[in-house]
Formats: structure tokens, sequence, C-alpha cells
């Protein structure tokens, strides 16, 4: 007796619940119903009308990636749609959309990625691009599947109210002075520390390693992706990053923080970033426009704007030192894109 | 009962269906050793049980605050003060990694205690440790296991222990025999939320955890899923053993809850006890409160708030370093970051009703969890809550961004929402259900009696009972879900943000300090928002029992 009346009661409430959260979700419903009208408006379907949209997935700086998109959509009248991220978030999101992509065009900040996009079969070939001649032969794919249109170089940033002689080479970070005092991004997080890693052993061969254990020795700690290995050096928690991107230090210089960059004498490693047209895309011409226009003089000058270097060697920049300033490794992209991985391994479990 | 079970699959079964089936199907071809292999691996071994240690450690240092907190808040004439609930809420809602980020600037060498007080720089050195980490951990999840207890003790009232009072019972024997049985079915979902919240929290690890080394699983997961190559069914595999290791507790949980739960709300009226503090005991009570609030919300605040108002982050603390400018920035009408500010208000609001509604209706059916349906929607309202963020919400992308899907919520602001509610669901179950299981049977057959229908006994009896358990649900979604990050950073449509992805952007570029005064504004709108919805609930009659 006691269990019926027990269900009929709750029969009975499940009712009223499911009724309450039917119309809540109707509510909702209408909402969206007219959210995806919206959407499709702005989508404009290409049957229909001429198609207008493009949808970017890029990695940041944030500012760059904003005016670049600003202006290519007042030139072409064509309305961009952007997701911001960092490479590994960007890479993730095109994985689990894989069955239906969304993104037309990325733009990475990893070569070896965009490398792997390639070989997997994801981008679309576009040997014509306009200026794609002019861009860095090791950095960009002959067969046009991508193009680095910016990079950055990878220094010693210091803080300098902590460091008055600004070590000279890779080796002098392994000084009993700095002892405990130096961050390195950690190459499973930051696409250019893992470029800076394994361009280094590029050009050194297996020895490279002992550079890597003297730093492991020197109590070199692995610090996050790049701007959390930065961050502890300005407010003076650590003295140096190595491996630093450069344009993040050149741009809190600018705001007056106390910190600087050097490049090894030795020589250190440019990690291009590189942008490929997606074959999934279904705004090829847009893509294409949009390919273009990052080879463009003016977007060029946005790059060099925003304290990176130019992809086109005919472009100079004019406020962080140019690629003739910095003592470069002999990279192997080749290699260093087949080896990404098993030096992280190898790295990662050195460093901890 | 059905109808709720086929809600529960497609919502939470299927995206984890399609998370299992990636972590099976390599390479085209079917490969049901896959996970295990990843397994095989021996320093996985280690990682699973450094997370397994963690949770273990941050149950005890929650148990450690909120039980005399509870305690406290329910016996002391401070629990007069409501507001102090929502108080208690703000290490709750602040994201962790910020939180962490705070002590971390705090504690750091040239860290802000070295710069107040040069002598206590020693303190650094033993807090970047796998103790400081527990304490910051304990200290951000505590108000979950304070709110379930409290509820429990005032549910418990004054009658019980009055009576083993009256008895000759002394306060230890009183704690050991009548409150300590009778919290315990409460005090198990507690803990069993803290360990789950633990082993799947992925901002303290990889915020303060990798300045330490001390790695987890999360941190691994997050390896696969974040670097190139992409490997989902790696990521997948490992999720899966974060979720055997989560069922197991989950299951030692529901065993203990069965054998320990009585009715305690019986239609009498709750009274409090008159066993109250004397004067000293309510002295003592006080300075742990604010002692508490010092640690759990001075701390990091004053480091966030510090860093929010610094020109230049090298100078440190310097009046002259002071300035309001980011503030200025973020509070211009119109700006991307008032934008995201107010997507994530209504995105939050909307999710956390629509969570409260299914939550509830789950509890329901899940009633005392006698049959073996129930104990199956128990279990599935329970899943999301066991699986790091960001594995179930790749597979919720990959269900609903299938080529088969019919409804096209993907790259919507309804994808938003439902990831939301499936990710917080949990928490309106395990409040609701812990306010339901105690209500005895008795006042339902009472209003049987009296000839009620259904329908009048749900809203007369049953919804007034369970109302507060329904509201600190829903406070406990709305709070979440107006800071969740790892599920926004994947699921929004392109070109819009919510405070925590603007957050998370902003330190990514470098604007540390504009990141952490968007955190400010965030946590202090959403507290104020609370704030008011508990000042404008306490005048219904039946929101305080």
């Amino acid at each position: 007796m006691f269990n019926m009346t027990r269900n009929k009661w709750k029969k009975g409430s499940a009712l009223i619940l499911a009724l309450t959260l039917g119309a809540a979700l109707a509510g909702c419903g209408s909402n969206k119903a007219a959210e995806d009208t919206a959407a499709a408006a702005g989508e404009g379907k290409p049957a229909e009308t001429a198609d207008k949209t493009l949808t970017v997935y890029t990695a940041g700086p944030e500012g760059l990636a904003n005016n670049l998109i600003k202006e290519f959509e007042s030139q072409s009248g064509i309305k961009v749609e952007t997701f911001q991220g960092t490479t590994g978030k960007i890479l993730a999101r095109l994985e689990a959309e894989k069955s239906n992509p969304v993104a037309d065009v990325v733009i990475l900040a990893s070569l070896p990625s965009a490398q792997g996009l390639k070989k997997e079969g994801l981008t679309l070939a576009y040997p014509e691009a306009k200026n794609a001649d002019k861009l860095s032969k090791d950095w960009s794919d002959p067969e046009g599947n991508y193009f680095s249109t910016s990079a950055s170089a990878l220094g010693i940033a210091y803080n300098t109210k902590l460091v008055t002689t600004p070590p000279t080479s890779w080796s002098d970070l392994a000084k009993p002075e700095y002892k405990d005092q130096i961050n390195i991004p950690d190459p499973s997080l930051s696409g250019s520390a893992l470029d800076f890693i394994t361009g280094y052993l590029s050009d050194k061969g297996d020895g490279g390693w002992s550079l890597f254990e003297s730093y492991k020795a020197n109590g070199v700690a692995m610090a996050g992706a790049n701007q959390e290995a930065l961050d502890p050096v300005i407010t003076g928690a650590k003295s140096m990053v190595a491996g630093a991107v450069d344009y993040m230090t050149y741009k809190a210089k600018a705001k007056g923080e106390p910190i600087d960059i050097v490049y090894p004498q030795e020589g250190t490693v440019v990690s291009p970033r590189p942008a490929a047209i997606l074959k999934s895309t279904k705004h090829e011409e847009n893509a294409k426009a949009f390919i273009d226009y990052l080879l463009s003089d003016p977007a060029q000058k946005l790059v060099s704007d925003a304290a990176l270097l130019p992809g086109r060697t005919d472009v100079k920049a004019e406020n962080r030192a140019n690629l003739d300033d910095i003592p470069l490794l002999k990279t192997d992209w080749t290699w260093m894109g087949e080896h990404g991985t098993e030096v992280t391994d190898k790295f990662t479990k050195l460093l901890k | 009962m059905v109808f709720a079970f086929l809600v529960l699959i497609l919502l939470i079964a299927l995206p984890l269906a399609e998370i299992f089936i990636q972590s099976v199907y390599r390479d085209g071809e079917l490969q049901w050793s896959a996970p295990f292999r990843t397994l095989a691996d021996s320093d996985m071994m280690v990682v699973l049980l450094s997370s397994i240690w963690l949770g273990v450690c941050v149950i005890l240092g929650t148990t450690v605050i909120a039980l005399p907190l509870a305690w406290v808040m329910v016996n002391t004439r401070l629990g007069r003060w409501r507001w102090l609930e929502i108080v208690f809420l703000i290490p709750f809602m602040t994201p962790p990694y910020i939180g962490s980020m705070g002590w971390i600037l705090f504690m750091q060498k040239n860290g802000y205690l070295e710069q107040l007080a040069p002598g206590l720089s020693g303190l650094g050195g033993a807090f970047f440790s796998f103790g400081g980490m527990v304490a910051i951990m304990s200290l951000h999840l505590y108000p979950f296991l304070y709110l379930l207890l409290r509820g429990a003790l005032e549910r418990i009232g004054g009658n019980m222990e009055e009576a083993a009072a009256v008895m000759g019972a002394p306060f230890t024997y009183r704690f050991r025999r009548v409150i300590a049985p009778l919290l315990l079915s409460a005090f198990g979902m507690g803990a069993m939320l803290i360990f789950v919240k633990t082993i799947a929290e992925f901002g303290t690890p990889v915020t303060f955890g990798k300045r330490i080394g001390y790695e987890v699983m999360t941190s691994e997961i997050h390896k696969y899923i974040s670097s190139w190559p992409i490997d989902f069914g790696k990521a997948t595999s490992l999720s899966s053993v974060l979720l055997a290791s989560c069922l197991l507790v989950w299951y030692v949980q529901s065993v203990v809850n069965r054998k320990y739960t009585f009715g305690l709300v019986g239609g009498k009226g709750v009274r409090r006890s008159s066993i109250r503090g004397n004067g000293w005991l309510q002295w003592v009570a006080g300075i742990y409160v604010v002692l508490l609030l010092m640690v759990s919300i001075g701390i990091p605040y004053f480091s966030i708030v510090a860093a929010s108002t610094m020109k230049l982050r090298g100078i440190g603390l310097a009046w002259n370093n002071f300035t309001l400018d980011f503030y200025k920035e973020l509070l211009r009408w119109n700006s991307p970051s008032m934008q995201a500010l107010m997507n994530s208000l209504w995105l939050s609001l909307a999710a956390s009703t629509i969570a409260l509604m299914l939550g509830t209706w789950f509890a329901v059916a899940i009633g005392r969890s006698k049959s073996r349906g129930q104990r199956t929607i128990d279990l599935l309202s329970l899943l999301p809550n066991t699986v790091p963020g960001i594995v179930l919400v790749v597979g919720l992308i990959l269900l609903w961004n299938s080529p088969w899907m019919p409804v096209p919520l993907y790259n919507t602001y309804g994808m938003v929402i439902l990831t939301y509610v499936v990710l917080f669901v949990p928490y309106t179950v395990q409040y609701v259900k812990s306010a339901f299981t105690q209500i005895d049977p008795k006042l339902f057959q009472a209003g049987q009696v009296f000839g009620a229908k259904p329908v009048y006994a749900f809203r007369r009896v049953l919804l007034p009972l369970i109302v507060p358990g329904m509201l600190a649900g829903w406070m406990m979604t709305f709070t979440i879900a107006s800071r969740e990050l790892v599920g926004s950073l994947l699921i929004l449509p392109p070109s819009m943000q919510t405070s925590a992805t603007y957050i998370y952007a902003q330190f990514e570029q470098g604007q540390v300090s504009l990141g952490m005064a968007m955190a400010v504004i965030s946590v202090g709108l959403t507290t104020l928002l609370l704030i008011l919805l508990e000042a404008a609930g306490s005048k219904r009659k039946w929101a305080s029992p």
C-alpha cells in the first residue's frame, strides 16, 4: 500500500517537472531558433548570396590577429569569424570537429604542427599565392600547403634589475651564479620551446643533450607555456628564461617592465608561424584571398608592428632585431618535425 | 523514470560512449587492447597514485576546515549572519588557476609576502611543496563540504543531541554516538564529491603542481589533448582510469549512504539546540571564522587585487605603482570585456536554471535508490563529475557535431548552455538528493491520509522540504558555470568570449593585470548577485528550515 501511494505520487511529481522543463526548453528553443536564423543570415548560404564569410582559427598575439582581420574585412567585405587560442587548443578543436569541420584557415605558432596537418592530408595546396616566393624557403611548403607569414626568434629573456651583465652563450646559464634562477617553457605546452630544443639538437647532434643535462644540474625549471615562464621573470621571482619568445619580451619591455632579451652568439632558432587553408573549407575563394592578404605589404607591416619577424624576407622590421642581426643555428626542419614527440618525452623526463 | 533515463542517456551516456569508441578505435580499426597498452606504461601507475593520494589528502584537509565551521555556523550566534554563507562561497567562486596564482604571487621569491615582511621569506620555500598544494586545494574546495555538512547538521536539529545531553552524555560522546552517525551520509557524499573534484581538477595542478613537479592524471591527459600530435585515444584511455577510480569511490559511498540514511525530517518542526556555546566558545568560534576567512580569501585576494592595480608588475608593491586604469578599461560600455561579462552572466543563469529543473527531476526519480533502475540513474547523473571536464567536452563535440546529428546545436549559444548543464547537473542532483533522502516517508503518508492528490502533495509537502537543497544546488551551479573555463575554451562559437576565457586570454597575452582585474570584477558580480538572491530568498518562509 505504501509503495503504491509513493509511486503514484512520484509519477505526479515527475509529470510536473517534465511540464515545467518542457516549457522552459520550449522557451530556450524559440530563443535559439531566433539566433539560428540570425546566424544563418550571417553565414550567407553560398547557394543564394555571394559567399562572404570565412572562419579563421588563430594563435596569438591577440592584438595582431584582431588588426589583421579588421583590415582584411574592410578590404574584402568578407565577414570573418575567429577563434583565438594557443596552437594546442586550436589543434584539439580541429580534431574534435574532424567529422564536420568549421574552420577554413588556421594560423599556428608551430611549424611541426603544420607539417603534421599536411602529412595527414588536411591542408589545401595554394601554390599560386601572391608573394609566396618571397617567403623564407625553409619555413614554407614548396607545394603551397602552408605559409609562414610571421616568426619569432628565441633568446634569453632576463630581468634587468637582477641580471646586470647578460649572458652571451647558452652554456652561461649553467653557471653556479644562476642556480635555481632560470625557467624554460615546457616543450609539451609551448611549440616554440620545442622548436628551440629540437633546433639546437638538429645542429649539435646527440651531443646537444649535454647542454640540457647541465641545465638540469643547475636547477633550471620547466614552467608552463611561454607567458607562464616569462611572468616570474617580470615579477622578479626568477632571473631568466631560456628559449624565451622574443616578441613577448619586446612587448613587456615596451610597457616599461624591467626586462630585456639577448640572442646567444653561437646562434639560436627562429620559430615560424604558419598559416594554412584546410582541405575541408567550404569558402575556398575567401580562404585564398585571406592568404594573399596575409602575404601582402600592409599585413606584413602589421606583423612587424607587433614586434614579430615578418615572414617575407623583403620586409624589414623597425622596432626589433631583424633576421640578419640574429645569429642562427643550422636547423633542419624535416628532422625537427619527425623527432618532436621523442624529444619532448626525453626532455620533460630529464627536467622533471 | 524511464523518460529520465532516456534524457540521461542522450545528455551524458552518449558523449561518453563517443569517447570510449575513440579510445578503442585506432587508425581505422578496432583495437580493444589500446587503452590497456597506454596504461601498461609504468609511469602512468605512479601518476595515478599521485592523483589518488592528492584526493585523499584534500578530503582530510577540507574536513578539518569544514566540519568545525559547519558546527560553529549551526550552533553559535554567528549562524544568524546569513551573508556569511555567501562569503564562504567566495573561494569556490574563484577560478582555481587564479586562486593558485594568487598564492604563488604571494609566496614566491620577491613575492608580496617578502615585500611586506622580509623576515618571513623563509616560509615561501616550505610552501612550495605537496603540503602547500593540498592546502591550496582544500581552501578552494571546503565550501562544498561545508554546505552539505551544514545542511545535515541543521536537519538533525537539537532534539537528538539534547536527548543525549539529558542522559548525561559529554560532548565527545554526543559527537561520536549521535552527530557523527547522522552526519555520515552527508559527509560521505561530500567527501566523494571532493575526491572526484580534486582528481579531475586541472587549474591548480597546471599552475602550482607544475611548479613543484607534482604530476597528476589531468595534466597528463591535457598533454595528449593540447600538443601535436593530438591523441584523443590516449587521453580517453587515461580518462577511463580516472572514471574507474571515481566509480569505485562512488560505490563505497553509496553503500555507506544506504546504511546510514535516517528519516530526520519528521514534520515536527526543527528547533535549534539549546546547548549553546558559552561565552568563550563564542569567542573561539569567532576567531576561527575570521582566521579562516583571512587565509582562504584574504591572502589570495590580496595578491589578485594587488596584481590588478599595478602599473608595472616588475616594480611590485609601491603606492606610486598603483593604478585603476585596468578597471576603467574593462568597464567601458560595449568593450569586449563587458560583452564577455554579460555572456557569462546570462549563459550561467540559463544553464543553472535548466540544471536545477533537470537535477531535481533526476533526484526525485532516484528517490532512495532502492531499485536497480534508480541506482543506474544515480550513477548516470553523477558521471559528468567523475570525468575531467575537457574529456567530456570533447565527447559532446564529437556527438553534437557529427554529420548525422539532426539538431544543429553545435557552434551556437545553445551548445554552451547544454555543455554547462551536462557538466554541472550532478551538483543539483546531489544537493536535492541529500535533502530528499532525509525526509521521513510518514509525511507523505500523512498527506495521503488527508486526501492530498499527488500534485498537491508535491507542491505542499515535498517541494517546501527540498527547496533549500534546490537553492544550494542552483547557487553552486551558477557559481561554477560563471567561471567555467576548460569547456568554454573548446565549445564557445568563434568570436565569442565569456569572462573566464577572457581572463585566460589576457594571461596568454601577458596582460596579467588586466586578467586579474577581470577576475575581481566577475567574482564580485557573482557574489553580489548571490547576496541579493539570498536576501530575497530569506524572506520566504521555507527558505531556512
